[in-house]
């Protein structure tokens, strides 16, 4: 679904038109939730988290801007920031903590179809990155971990961790500007 | 600090965005970007750089009960059976078969207004060879398809109210009095007119109603509806 149809969807639902919210809903929901279940781990708080977002989606319909990014980074980004809302304050964590072989489960999840011009760019930064620094990045932002938590897969001290992300995040920025 | 430096500025947005900044320094730094247009800017700016990570992940399709809250919360009805799906958008399947059973009995002036309209409009289709009518509604009470029984075939035209599932297609049943299951009467179109073969004994039976349902492609693998979405009335002309 591309960013104007999207666009169109949003701003009818801006209006008050449910119809166009229950398009919208229906294009983007298999995504985001994809997006909060990463992160969550449980499919009911992965539901509760994706509820609360649709919800905050329809009272915020208005204050969209393109500044603030094509319309699905924005839908992203309210689910990304409920879900972490929910690991932080509730605690939870995965019932199955992250093990060996976690890169082959997420390696299933990744779809190569991907229809942005954008991600394609971000692949390749991404690539630039050392290992480790890209497993890290990883870590933090599909998993919601912190960087304690990223020590504890990475058997890592705390400050070569942050500054890992830190780094990473740096060279990431300058790739992507170029 | 000084959050104007544009180094610390982008660094703390990135980790932010990231989720990596924790606890008081996230919350002091939300409410600096409610001060700092710059702030802000930053961090828009970082969210379209790392969300494009998402978009390689695969979707999933959540329960439809998320829906059916998210409806309820926004108070677009009242109770979890009145939520539309929104992947049959224009589509409220009955609640449990009985009801709509029950339900047949007490439908449809709605349909018959639009029935009044629709033969008064449509002149050129020759009435005599139309023995019967019925306008298949959606629960918004928007015409979907409009059916016409002739003497050997039943027409069938859909409006530009359907919105139709890619990976579904649509059945239309007979449900006659004293005849305990629905008797197919073929596919629907999902654009366009179709014209379906009229079966040998509908003209034979009490016809009490239409019904359509939801089917996987090619129709129903068991010769029974599989999700009644629908209901209609046949009108004698």
């Amino acid at each position: 679904m591309d960013q104007d149809t999207l666009l169109n969807l949003l701003s009818a639902s801006a209006d008050g038109d449910k119809q166009a919210f229950a398009d919208l809903y229906q294009s983007t929901s298999g995504q985001l939730f994809a997006v909060s279940l990463k992160m969550l781990g449980r499919r009911e708080l992965a539901e509760e988290v994706l509820q609360e977002a649709y919800v905050k989606i329809w009272h915020n319909a208005t204050e969209y801007q393109h500044g603030k990014g094509s319309v699905l980074t924005w839908m992203i980004s309210i689910v990304r920031y409920r879900a972490l809302d929910m690991l932080r304050y509730q605690k939870v964590r995965k019932e199955d903590p992250l093990e060996d072989g976690q890169e082959a489960i997420f390696e299933e999840h990744i779809n190569d179809d991907g229809p942005q011009v954008h991600k394609n760019k971000l692949d390749q930064c991404m690539g630039e990155l050392e290992p480790q620094q890209k497993q890290a990045i990883h870590l933090a932002y599909y998993n919601g971990l912190s960087h304690h938590e990223v020590v504890g897969h990475l058997d890592l001290p705390l400050g070569t961790i942050k500054s890992w992300i830190r780094r990473g995040l740096q060279q990431l920025q300058r790739c992507l500007s170029l | 600090m000084n959050y104007r430096d544009p180094q610390l500025k982008d660094a703390l947005a990135a980790e932010y965005v990231l989720g990596t900044l924790r606890g008081q320094a996230r919350r002091r730094f939300q409410k600096l970007m409610m001060q700092i247009p710059s702030l802000r800017e930053s961090t828009w700016l970082w969210e379209q750089h790392l969300h494009g990570m998402n978009q390689l992940l695969t979707p999933i399709t959540p329960d439809e009960r998320v829906w059916q809250q998210i409806s309820m919360s926004l108070g677009f009805v009242d109770n979890v059976a009145q939520a539309p799906l929104p992947e049959t958008s224009n589509v409220v399947p009955m609640a449990t078969r009985n009801r709509l059973w029950k339900g047949l009995a007490s439908m449809a002036s709605a349909a018959a207004i639009v029935m009044a309209v629709l033969v008064v409009n449509n002149q050129p289709v020759p009435v005599a060879t139309s023995q019967q009518v019925a306008v298949v509604q959606s629960a918004q009470s928007k015409a979907l398809w409009l059916i016409e029984v002739t003497s050997n075939t039943i027409e069938v035209r859909s409006t530009s109210n359907l919105k139709p599932l890619a990976n579904k297609d649509y059945e239309l049943w007979m449900v006659a009095k004293g005849v305990e299951n629905p008797i197919s009467l073929g596919l629907l179109p999902k654009s366009g007119k179709l014209t379906l073969v009229k079966n040998s004994q509908f003209d034979d039976m009490d016809i009490v109603a239409l019904a359509v349902s939801l089917e996987p492609l090619n129709g129903s693998p068991n010769g029974l509806p599989t999700e009644v979405l629908y209901t209609a009335e046949l009108a004698i002309l």
